[in-house]
Parts: C-alpha cells; structure tokens; sequence
C-alpha cells in the first residue's frame, strides 16, 4: 500500500467565497537524470515498470503477496515441533541420578524419550534436549545444583554422537530381550508375537530397511526372503559401554594394555554371544514356524490337484522363471500320473510286488552296472583319439553324465545298458550305446549330456 | 497411472522442493572492493546485515598481495612485507582494472613497480618454485651404507607475471573464501561494490575478474549507491527502528526523516574523495551530481602525519629524515616511509578513536634510532586543517554543480574509513546549518560492504516473475525525473512560498505520493502548485548585549558583521490547479499526487474515510 504520510500542517477551512482556481501553466517537462539501479524502492519501482502495473494495480498485487507470506509465517509460528517431547516431570529419582554414575544412567530416559529410545530421531534429541535445559539449568534454580544439568549435558552429549549412540544402544538394558519359547506359542500366534520381536532385534541391522516377518499369510518367497535376510544377518552391536576403566592413577602403561587387552578380549566374547544368541533364536523360529508348514502343505496340495488334473489354481502374476518352473512342475505331475495310470491298469497287485522287488534288487545292483560301463568308458581312453590322453575335465564330465544317465534310467535300462556296452566292446561301439541309452531318455535328458549327446 | 510415471512424478516433485527450499535460502555476500582496503558483508541468521572479520580477525582488509619465496601473502599480513619486499608486494590494482598500461600512472615508490612490457598493467615478482617431488622417498634406514643421504632439492628461483585482473581475482578469491568459512556454505548470490567513476568498462573488467574467483555476481553496485542502501535512505521507519537516522545538533530530524530530501554522499577512502548530490525519493536515488578527487584520501593524512614525525625524528636525532621520500629516494629513507606508514595506521585510529594523545612508536627507524612520540587531536587537526578545507571545498563545488546550496542539503552520509576522523566530522558539521545531520551512524568504513549485502538481499529475493538483468537494465539509461518540486498552497495564503513540499525534485517517474493533513473542518480547498527551491537569506542583526560581549573578547571573527542565515525555501511558481473536500472535525485530508512518465501530473483529494468521494483532476 501506499504509505500515507502525515504532515503536520493544518489547513483551516477555505474561505468564505472560494471557487476553485484554474491552472496558470503547464507543469514542467520531466528531466532525464540518472537513477542508482538499488534498493527496495528501486525494486519496487522495476516491478511496476517490467509487469506494466499500474500504482493500483501494484498496490493490489504487493498486499496480497504480503498477506500470503504473513499468513505462511503465521502458520510456521504455530506449528510446534514435537509438542509435549521433554517437558513431562521428571521422577524424583531421575532428579537425584548422580552424574559420575553416566554408564548407569538411562540416557533417554533422563532427555524424557523414554518412549522413543532408538527410534528417537537427531531432531528429537535437539528439541528434547533444548526444552530440558531451559528447565534444569542451573541458573533457574534457587541453590543452582547442577546434578541433573549435567546428567542432561551427558544424556545429550552420548545421543548426538553417533558412535557413542551405537555404544548405548547396543547394551540399552531398558530394552526387554526376552524371547518365548517357539514351541510354547500357539500357531495363530506365532506371526504376532515373533513379528515385533524381529523388528526388535533389527534395530542392530547395518542393512536397513530390516526383511520383515510377515503375517500368516506371507508367501513362500517373502518367508524365505526373511530367513534369507536372519541368517545373513550383518549387526553393529557392540559391546565397548561395558569397558572397564583402567585404575585411576595407573600410570602404568602395562596396566593400561592389560585393562584395554582384556576389555577386547570380552567385548569379542560378548560379540559372539550375541551372534550366536542370534543365530539360534532364528534356527528355533524357523524349526517352529507354522507358516513353513503352510506352505510345504499348499504345495503338496497343489501337486495333488494338478494329478487329479483340477482346476489350476487362480492365476497369479508370476515371473517368467516362476513360470517356467511351474510348467516343468505340470509336465512331471502330469508324466507321473500317467504312468501311475498306466502301472494301474496292466499289472495286478501281485504283479506290482514282484515288480517292485525286481526293481529293488536292480537298484542294489546299480553301482555294480555302473561301474562296469565305467571301466569300459575307461578302457576306450573316454573315447579319446588314439595317443591322446583324456584332459581331467573331460573324465569328470564322462563320469558325471554316467551317474545322471543311471540316476535318470530305470535300473532294468541300466542293466540292458551294462550288457550291451560289455557286448558292443571297447572304442566307439560302446559310445553309441550309451548315445543311444541317452537319446531313449527323451525329454528327460534334455540339456543334460553334452558328451553323450 | 503406472508406478513408474507415479514414481518418476514424486521424484520430480521432490526435486521441486528442493529446488525452492534452496531459492528460499539465498546466502548473501555483498563485497566493498576499495582501492586501498576491502570489506565483507553477510546477513546472518537474525537476517541483518554485519561486517565481518577475515580468518586473521581483521574488518578492514588491505587489497595487497605479497610473494615472499613460495609463500603468498594477501591481505593485511602482505603490508608488512612492503618494508623489506616491497618490489614483490602488490598494490593498487584495483583502478587499474579495465586500462591499458598507457592510460594508468606508473609510479610505484614502495610497491611492484608496473612492467612496461604487456598492454594490460601488469607486475613481475620474483618467487621461489618448490622443486619437483622426489621420485621415490627413500628412508634413511633403508638406504645402503656407504650411500649418501640424498640432499633435499632446493627450491630454485623464478619470475612470475601477474596482471591486474589475475590479482584481483585472487585476491576476491580470499576474500571470498572468508565468507564461505564464515557461513559455512559458498555464498550463492553476491554484490560487488565499484567507484562511482567506473567506466562500464572497468565494471566488467572487475565482473570478469569476480566471475573467474567463482563468484556469482548479480550487481557490480556504485558504491554511493551501496552507502545509500547501507544506511537505508529514504526509508525512515527501518531507520529509527535500526537506530541509524543522524543526530543533527537541531531539530527534529533525529526522531523522523522526510522520505523526500536531498542527500550528500561523502566517500573518503584511503587514496580518494568521491562526493555525490542524491535525490532520495520515497527510496529510490536520483543523482543530481557526483565527482571525485582522486589525489584526496586518507593518504594526505598519512603523508602529514609522516612529514611531521619526520621531522620531529630529525630534531630528536639529527638524523636526516625527509618523508614522504620521491622516487629517486635512498632505500634507507624508503624503508623508513614503510615503517612509518604502518606504525601511523594505528595512531590515526587512536585518533579517531579517543580523545587523548596518540602514540606512534617505530623501532630503528633510520640509522638505528627508535621513533617514540605522540600527537594529540588538536595538533593533528590544525595539521590536516589544510585537507578539510580541500573536502570542504569539492563538497561545495559539487554541490554548487547540481545546482543546489549547502544549506539545501538535508543530510550528509558518512563512508569511507577516513571520514572517522572526529576532526573532519566537526569541520563538515560547521558548513551546514545546524539541522542538518552528519551521519556516520553506522561504521563509515563498514557501510558500502553491509550496503551491498542488503542490496544482494533485495535482489536474490526478487518476485520469481522478474529477472535480475531485467530489472538492473531499466536504469542503464537515464529515467526521467521530475524537474520541479510539487507542493500545496493553502488558498488565501498572503506569502509567495508552498505550504508543504509534496514530491521532491528528481523524483523518478511515474511517482506517486501520499499525503494526509490534518484540518480545521468544514469545507477546505488546496491548491496544487509547482515551485521553485531557493535560498532565503536573512540578516539576523546582533543584539547591544552581543556586540558588547563580542567587543569585549575582541576577537577576529567577532567583527559587526551582522551573521547570515540562509535557509531553503521553495517558491511557487506554477498553478496546476485545486482541490476542494468537504471534511469532518477529526477526520485528515488526504491528498494523492501522480505524476505520469510523460510529466503529466494527476491529483486526487478525499477525506479520510471517505474514499468514494473523491475530487480531483489532471494536468
């Protein structure tokens, strides 16, 4: 707006029988002279100029820019950070704490954040800080003790730097460490009472976010993720609040290395508790988890409806290695149900125990097929040229492909396969047969055997 | 909407934030470039603007560059270098930005002398070039005995050529650097201060030079127009809130100030005197006159004081002293002018300081003799009695120049360290009539550097609408101004003078003022008049009682001259037309007066409250 400004000059009222007089001339023609591009004014006066307002117009636009920005800062001014953080009363115990005794002292508790602990933020303990100290100063008291200033200045000191807030942190005895025992919880439970526990142990985590423990709902991937994530598990606690000092006055530097080598020696001792301490709470969670059962049962579930050729399950949006292990799962479910089908409708029951016993007594003799094939792949020089000797690579993968080909045959194939390798001879004859063994396999082998390919 | 494009949006719109966090906290630098010495200004968290002090403590911060072996010294530690180095100790380079080698005067008694070899002025010092890293640090035990501990190579001696611009450049850079340790952060948006004098040459030169010491600089900013921001002319509320309105020996114009007056801005650094005749209206600053005398500065002092404990040194000890020595001097009597001038530093701040004698103490100032002595105000001030009235006599003529008189000017503004000098101060105080004030109500040598902090400030918190560029071109050419003060007559008035002067001369257009009167009541009428300043002299004839007593002290100056008292009137001298409201007891007039870029003058009457009745016309 305008700034009016008042002079002081007081005008009577106009005589008696004045009429308003008419200009005598022209006003003077404006000179150009120069203006100092500075100042508010001059800024003003720009913005009128380059926006083409006019002095209305300007006055307009400069209030409402003024109201918006008064209202802004109003706004700010109101806005509180953290109402009510640090400026509950102090229990009287807390009042009386005694300052030499820091280690002992609950350093969150004495800032007020007691509710927050670790998850109290840097500004948390700024403004924590700031509103115990206007308080607790000494100034402000009649007899100016200074006990809980300083417990405050030592509270501050510890939290705001970073190490020293890790050193606490990792031995924050206000912190319940206690965890039930995975067979007592009851399985509708188990998510909810483990879930909070994890979260807990997770605030130690160099790797943040922490994997979440997930509900009874969770998926196989997610739980595995989890356990994944328990059992890498990389943790910053460390255990140097529990030092002990050396004597005071021990000059001696021995004294000093032997209090430094042995607080080492149980800060590693320590360190390894915790891990192992860790690593068996996660071991009794998984034995325990209910959600593992879950889902070996759905699976199993899902293999007995793919053999009574039910309804797939409703599609769900799967990856494309998912989806192509879940055709492979198919295409097995469905070759086993098949020739389940198959052994059902050809062989009575009697004939399926004698199979069954001729199929036990060739598998007792498999290693002994086996081993033969292998004397005459080894006979052949591995079906290497003649003079040629067979590089180690190669006799590993001839053997390997030998052991998945028996893996894979039914013994009675094995069994053919011994005897026909024995009759074709040594050298290429021999390949050909475990070739052609190989070709019998069908989809089976596929992407298996390169050497007997 | 895909997460993708839902992502990639709040990425942006953090982005934003940032951005306008980071516009909504500008760090502001306003820099005072003087000839001699520079100063460094930020607005801190509380938002004033403060003058601070380099790493070494030091506001004030000598423009000097001094290389001794591999060591660089810049700032006030390379002055003492001119005692023993003084061919390897730069000064002065500042007016030499933007000239060729031709145009600048190149007489250096004390300081690198300028090589005549390159066409920008430029200076050769002799350095020490550390040699090259060792190729492989061997230790003393591992060398082989019998083997010799190899010898550390010696730094070898070398030349180096700097110019002007390169000097300026790092020195900013220092002085820069400063700021930066002082805020934390590199400040974003910096103003620069350059003499009234400058070419725009020149001001680029120093621009270039700025910009290469990686300094954003949005205003190179006339340094009477810093003085002028620095002490907030022009707008009266910020002044009595900050304490910074001058305290005149009369009236009342250390409790108010009329938002329209004109002003003098007295700049007396250490090498030079610029005096320029403002008008300040409602803010904005109109030059009415400006000039410089750039043989007049704070040297003459120290050439005075010099002379003086030259000689009173020769009386003592006869020893053979003459100071300020020429150019063909002995380099005996030259390192005694360099230990002089810096020991005088110190005497003509106690000077201005306190009003007991100042010492001066110099330990074997020639031939082994030591220097200890003081001088009092009085004895410096008949000393420099001669260079007051030289300031005395360019103020009046630049004055004289804008066509004004002494008695016209409603307030001198002090800058420059040395109008600190209580002697000059008092001198200035007794050419002007007794209301005008003389401010140094912030420190003088501290202004121009706060003056362009806040300008710096005014401008990175621009209307995101406008552009810097923009807005400092619109005043790269004359604007026009008004050529007459506008003001009212109260109708029946038998005297030919305005009532009250409205809007000022060299008001920048368009302008419009607000005005409110307060009135009798009834009907009351206003005439708009355009008018004339003039000085009204008055006789004022002595009582018997003074002649009396003036007779008594028989005295020069009391002769029976009767004293003259000139004051500023303006006269009336067009009519451009009236006005007439009808007001009720209690209520003030209100009178707006605008007059249009084309010199067209509107005028519009209204009691208060009563906006919608409204008389008024055009001319």
């Amino acid at each position: 707006m305008a700034t009016v400004v008042a002079l002081p000059l007081t005008i009577p009222a106009a005589p008696a029988g004045y009429t308003k007089a008419a200009a005598s001339g022209k006003p003077t023609a404006p000179v150009e002279r120069q203006v100092y591009p500075a100042g508010p004014s001059y800024i003003s006066y720009a913005r009128r100029e380059l926006l083409q307002l006019s002095f209305e117009e300007d006055d307009k636009a400069t209030s409402s820019a003024r109201a918006a920005a008064a209202a802004l800062k109003l706004a700010n001014a109101e806005e509180v950070l953290f109402p009510g953080l640090g400026e509950e009363q102090e229990h009287k115990d807390l009042l009386a704490a005694d300052p030499k005794e820091w280690k002992k002292q609950d350093h969150y508790g004495v800032l007020g954040l007691g509710d927050l602990r670790y998850t109290a933020t840097d500004d948390h303990i700024k403004v924590a800080h700031r509103r115990k100290v206007l308080r607790h100063h000494p100034d402000k008291k009649v007899d100016h003790d200074d006990g809980f200033f300083k417990c405050i200045q030592k509270a501050h000191e510890t939290l705001t730097h970073k190490d020293r807030r890790r050193q606490f942190d990792s031995v924050d005895w206000n912190i319940a460490d206690d965890v039930p025992n995975p067979k007592t919880v009851a399985a509708d439970k188990y998510c909810e009472v483990y879930a909070p526990i994890f979260a807990r142990e997770g605030r130690f985590s160099n790797i943040q976010p922490v994997a979440q423990f997930g509900d009874d709902a969770s998926s196989k991937k997610e739980v595995e993720g989890f356990y994944d994530f328990w059992y890498n598990f990389d943790s910053w606690r460390s255990f140097e609040w529990h030092d002990k000092e050396a004597n005071e006055g021990a000059d001696s530097r021995d004294e000093k290395r032997f209090t430094e080598k042995k607080n080492k020696a149980e800060r590693t001792r320590l360190k390894k508790e915790d891990n192992t301490r860790v690593r068996e709470l996660v071991d009794s969670v998984l034995a325990n988890d209910p959600r593992i059962k879950r889902i070996k049962d759905e699976e199993k579930a899902a293999r007995l409806a793919k053999k009574k050729g039910g309804a797939a399950p409703a599609a769900k949006k799967l990856s494309p290695a998912e989806i192509k292990k879940a055709a492979e799962e198919k295409r097995k479910a469905e070759e086993e149900a098949k020739k389940a089908e198959a052994a059902a409708n050809t062989a009575s029951k009697a004939d399926r125990e004698a199979a069954k016993k001729a199929k036990e007594a060739a598998r007792k003799n498999l290693k002994k097929w086996k081993k033969a094939v292998a004397t005459v792949i080894a006979a052949s020089n591995y079906f290497q040229a003649d003079g040629a000797a067979p590089s180690p690579a190669v006799i590993e993968k001839q053997l390997a492909e030998l052991d998945a080909l028996v893996e894979l045959a039914e013994p009675e194939d094995v069994k053919t396969l011994k005897e026909e390798v024995e009759k074709a001879g040594n050298g290429e004859p021999a390949k050909a047969v475990i070739k052609a063994k190989v070709a019998a396999l069908g989809d089976k082998a596929a992407g298996k055997f390169t050497e007997f390919a | 909407m895909t997460t993708q494009a839902l992502l990639a949006q709040l990425y942006c719109t953090t982005l934003a934030l940032q951005a306008t966090v980071l516009r909504s906290a500008p760090v502001i630098l306003g820099i005072n470039f003087g000839q001699s010495f520079a100063s460094i200004a930020v607005i801190d968290k509380e938002g004033h603007a403060a003058c601070i002090a380099n790493e070494d403590g030091e506001r004030q911060i000598a423009c000097a560059v001094s290389y001794v072996e591999d060591q660089v010294y810049i700032g006030n530690g390379a002055k003492p270098q001119l005692v023993k180095n003084g061919h390897n100790t730069i000064m002065g380079f500042r007016n030499l930005l933007g000239h060729t080698y031709d145009e600048v005067d190149h007489t250096a008694i004390l300081a690198a002398p300028l090589i005549a070899e390159s066409k920008i002025p430029a200076y050769t010092v002799d350095i020490m070039v550390p040699p090259p890293a060792a190729p492989t640090p061997v230790s003393r035990s591992a060398a082989p005995s019998g083997y010799a501990t190899p010898i550390p190579a010696e730094p070898t001696a070398a030349k180096k050529t700097l110019t002007a611009p390169e000097v300026t450049t790092l020195f900013l850079q220092t002085l820069f650097t400063s700021a930066t340790d002082f805020v934390g952060t590199k400040p974003t948006h910096c103003v620069i201060s350059a003499p009234t004098w400058f070419t725009p040459a020149q001001t680029q030169a120093l621009r270039d030079a700025a910009t290469a010491a990686g300094i954003n600089v949005i205003q190179v900013l006339d340094e009477c127009a810093a003085v002028l921001v620095g002490y907030r002319a022009g707008m009266p509320e910020e002044r009595k809130e900050r304490g910074l309105l001058g305290q005149p020996e009369e009236g009342t114009a250390g409790e108010a100030e009329a938002r329209d007056k004109k002003v003098v801005v007295l700049d007396m650094g250490e090498t030079s005197l610029a005096v320029s005749v403002i008008s300040v209206a409602d803010g904005e600053y109109t030059v009415l006159n400006k000039g410089r005398d750039d043989k007049l500065g704070g040297r003459e002092f120290d050439n005075l004081l010099i002379k003086h404990f030259a000689k009173e040194f020769t009386k003592k000890t006869k020893v053979a002293l003459e100071l300020p020595c020429s150019e063909s001097a002995s380099a005996a009597d030259k390192r005694a002018e360099a230990k002089l001038r810096l020991a005088i530093d110190h005497t003509k701040r106690s000077l201005s300081a306190s009003a007991g004698p100042a010492t001066c103490a110099v330990e074997s100032l020639k031939d082994g003799y030591d220097l200890s002595t003081s001088i009092n105000r009085i004895r410096f001030d008949s000393l420099a009695g001669t260079v007051y009235r030289q300031v005395d006599a360019r103020l009046r003529e630049y004055v004289e120049g804008a066509g004004l008189e002494l008695a016209q000017i409603d307030e001198i503004l002090l800058a420059g360290s040395s109008t600190l000098l209580p002697g000059l101060q008092q001198h200035l105080s007794f050419l002007v009539p007794p209301t005008t004030p003389i401010t140094a109500a912030l420190d003088p040598s501290e202004v121009i550097a706060v003056g362009c902090a806040l300008q710096a400030l005014h401008l990175a918190n621009l209307d995101s609408k406008l552009k810097v560029d923009d807005v400092l071109a619109l005043a790269a050419n004359p604007l026009p101004t008004t050529a007459a003060p506008i003001g009212v007559v109260i109708p029946g008035a038998t005297d030919d003078l305005l009532a009250a002067k409205v809007i000022e001369v060299g008001a920048p257009l368009p302008a419009r003022r607000r005005v409110s009167f307060p009135v009798a009541g009834g009907v009351t009428a206003l005439e708009i008049w355009e008018g004339k300043d003039e000085i009204k002299v008055e006789k004022v004839e002595k009582t018997e009682s003074e002649k009396a007593a003036a007779a008594e002290d028989e005295d020069e100056y009391s002769d029976d001259e009767d004293e003259e008292i000139r004051t500023s009137v303006s006269v009336k001298t067009t009519r451009l037309g009236a006005v007439e409201v009808d007001v009720a007891e209690g209520k003030n007039l209100v009178l707006e007066i605008i007059v249009q870029r084309n010199g067209q003058v509107s005028v519009a009457a209204w009691a208060e409250g009563a906006e919608d009745k409204v008389d008024s016309f055009e001319v």
